[in-house]
């Protein structure tokens, strides 16, 4: 039997079932899904209406490969900058489990973390129009669209900035794919069918977050 | 035109607030957005000059470039496996990171380490990363991480 939701219940359960998804089954996204995919980007809000965000949909293999070798190449040298000077083991300097804390040493430095996308059905290339005001806000906001679409889809995804967030990675995927000088590769939204369910992330407490009026002042007072 | 030498105070400063106006926008996500900054210079000045695919021969022309054409006093280097260890004496643009760990942001770019990573990938074509700067009196710390050959995307 299908649960019945109200539209503010359907759009909370969207974003807090979301997940970043990176192991995924062989079967494909349809062209249907796809579709709604791209028309929640395109209703995205943007700055001066500029709507700068453009897409290349990438689902062949070889091609995803070498996305893939970029993004994993990108993590690794970041990661592994990141444990040589220590600050990866203060980052996890909490994680008791010494086995798990190898196992996430590993999978960052190895770069796997996002070399993964050459295994996912489809990559998402978001792109982003440069003269305008507001293009990273824009291109993101149409991304979160996305991902909440493909999570009311029952698909998953992963936002991954790795193979853009460096200028030279950035560089080497505009080449890969002709993107023009005039726009920025923004990041890759790789989706398709999650092996299995994910946990939530924690997340921080809200009265942590929350001012009233000014910087510092709570808005969330302490429970009595 | 005006040939007149501009002066580095004017130079640094504007560095800085370059720098800092990265800082603001991308927090630590603004080094990686700077890691070709010098590729004109480097192709113009020190690519020419690179005779032989060895690191050491690498590092040594690089190093006398930045030191002939007085933007550092001394340029050093040490390896240890895939650590590369520079060592930078009296950089021109040392006072643009001292005025960045001043308000405590810790420096996440390099002109000379640049360079360096420039040839190494030009030359060599493996990738580096600029793990650390760390500023000690009159000196500048580098270090960087060699990883293997890419992955061809031919």
């Amino acid at each position: 039997m299908s649960e019945t939701f109200t539209l503010a219940e359907a759009t909370m359960k969207a974003i807090q079932d979301r997940r970043s998804i990176r192991e995924f089954t062989p079967e494909p996204v349809s062209d249907h899904e796809l579709d709604l995919i791209l028309e929640a980007a395109r209703q995205a809000p943007s700055g001066e209406n500029a709507q700068p965000w453009r897409f290349i949909i990438v689902k062949d293999e070889a091609l995803r490969k070498k996305m893939g070798a970029v993004a994993g190449g990108g993590s690794g040298r970041r990661f592994t900058a990141e444990f040589v000077t220590k600050k990866m083991q203060e980052r996890f300097a909490n994680l008791q489990d010494e086995a798990k804390k190898k196992a996430a040493f590993e999978k960052l430095t190895s770069g796997q973390v996002s070399a993964f996308m050459a295994d996912a059905p489809v990559n998402i290339v978001v792109c982003g129009k440069k003269d305008v005001w507001d293009m990273p806000y824009d291109t993101s906001a149409a991304i979160e669209n996305m991902l909440l679409m493909i999570t009311a889809l029952g698909l998953g995804a992963c936002w991954v900035i790795a193979p853009c967030i460096d200028i030279r990675d950035e560089e080497r995927i505009k080449a890969l794919l002709g993107i023009p000088e005039e726009f920025k590769a923004v990041s890759v939204i790789s989706v398709g069918h999650q092996t299995r369910l994910h946990r939530p992330r924690p997340r921080l407490p809200i009265k942590e977050l929350v001012f009233t009026e000014a910087w510092g002042a709570p808005y969330y007072m302490e429970q009595a | 035109m005006n040939d007149k030498l501009i002066p580095l105070e004017y130079v640094n400063s504007l560095m800085f607030e370059m720098e800092k106006a990265f800082w603001d926008e991308r927090g630590k996500g603004a080094r990686f957005r700077l890691t070709t900054v010098g590729k004109e210079y480097f192709k113009s000045k020190c690519l020419p000059l690179i005779q032989s695919p060895e690191l050491d021969h690498i590092l040594q022309v690089i190093g006398e470039v930045l030191k002939s054409e007085g933007i550092v006093g001394k340029a050093t280097y040490s390896r240890d496996d895939r650590m590369l260890h520079i060592r930078i004496e009296g950089c021109v643009h040392r006072k643009v990171e001292d005025r960045m760990v001043a308000l405590g942001i810790e420096p996440f770019t390099c002109m000379p380490a640049n360079l360096i990573v420039l040839a190494i990938e030009e030359k060599l074509d493996r990738p580096v990363e600029l793990a650390e700067i760390k500023l000690e009196y009159g000196v500048c710390k580098l270090l960087l991480v060699l990883f293997d050959q890419r992955p061809s995307l031919v």
